[in-house]
């Protein structure tokens, strides 16, 4: 079941693929992809090339698969182990969700962080508080890791 | 014609049909699109649809209702969805038979019989003679009054009439709730 589904997604996403993403095995593992976001273009991750590790549990899609960013981060909702906060991902995962949609949600996250919420306090307030300095910092390591 | 006996897969090729048939420019490409599973994405096979009107294969729906037993919702719009409540689907030439009867049947619940402890130790012992001293207080009462009217007339009143029947019910009723008390005492 999960190996047929995983293939089913893996056909999709090359026949078509979503704005800004990409993803695919790494070796001959369909368990385990590698995936691409691009910064986008409204943030101050612009011109970053993020890449993450997705780990498909031997029930997906029962139970949501396990993504991390591999590539270091500025984000209220991102820590430095590139382990994401984000609902759907844990409590809210629904079977009805591929990584195609999830990847468009941690672009939205990037684009909107969710310092209600956050996996990296410091970061949230400095998001809150002055978010020129947050932006300011969010290119500094955009340039620096993602480029 | 599709003569395979899986209900959905028959549904879906004879829609495809009626489609194929009254627009010859439909593709092949999208022939399935519409009729797929939420969960396994496939052309969904034994297939229910909840009231929220999102379509499933029984066994995907069914492994992720257990998978949420607390609170299972529809996983494309998180409506509430409960087993009883969604609707499933007969294709033309398939089994009419509810496919909710398909799941893997639930694993039996494993009970294993304590052993009784049958031993007569001390607690045990002396509840057991305090209830037959107390079971057997009417009739010894009987007795002792038998023994010592006995030049009388018997105790028990003469066969046939009212009284007789009155004393044999009242009899049975101190019997019986002797045995109840009895009963109770050792197994409780």
């Amino acid at each position: 079941m999960a190996l047929k589904r995983i293939n089913k997604e893996l056909q999709e996403l090359e026949k078509d693929p979503p704005a800004n993403c990409s993803a695919g095995p790494v070796n001959d593992d369909m368990f385990h992809w590698q995936a691409t976001i691009m910064g986008p273009g409204e943030s101050p991750f612009q011109g970053g090339v993020f890449f993450l590790s997705i780990h498909f549990p031997a029930d997906y899609p029962f139970k949501p698969p396990k993504i991390t960013f591999t590539t270091k981060i500025y984000h209220p909702n991102i820590n430095s182990n590139g382990a994401i906060c984000l609902d759907i991902l844990r409590s809210q995962w629904s079977p009805a969700l591929t990584i195609s949609k999830v990847l468009l949600s941690i672009c939205s996250l990037l684009t909107d962080p969710n310092p209600d919420d956050p996996l990296v306090p410091d970061i949230a307030r400095l998001y809150k508080t002055d978010r020129e300095k947050y932006n300011q910092t969010a290119r500094t390591w955009t340039n620096k890791y993602a480029m | 014609m599709d003569t395979s006996t899986d209900a959905s897969s028959s549904f879906a090729s004879n829609i495809n049909n009626a489609n194929d048939n009254s627009s010859s420019s439909n593709n092949s490409a999208n022939k399935d699109t519409g009729f797929e599973c939420n969960i396994c994405l496939e052309t969904a096979h034994d297939a229910v649809v909840s009231m929220c009107g999102h379509l499933f294969c029984w066994p995907c729906l069914h492994q992720w209702i257990e998978t949420r037993a607390n609170n299972p919702t529809c996983p494309v719009c998180k409506a509430v969805i409960s087993k009883d409540k969604v609707v499933p689907l007969y294709g033309r030439n398939a089994p009419q038979k509810d496919p909710r009867e398909n799941v893997p049947p639930r694993p039996a619940g494993q009970r294993q019989e304590a052993r009784r402890n049958r031993s007569f130790g001390l607690g045990d012992g002396v509840n057991f003679q305090m209830s037959f001293g107390v079971g057997a207080f009417p009739f010894g009462l009987f007795t002792t009054f038998n023994l010592n009217n006995s030049d009388v007339r018997s105790q028990t009143p003469p066969s046939g009439t009212p009284d007789r029947a009155h004393h044999e019910f009242l009899s049975r009723v101190i019997l019986f709730m002797a045995l109840i008390l009895l009963i109770f005492i050792l197994f409780f």
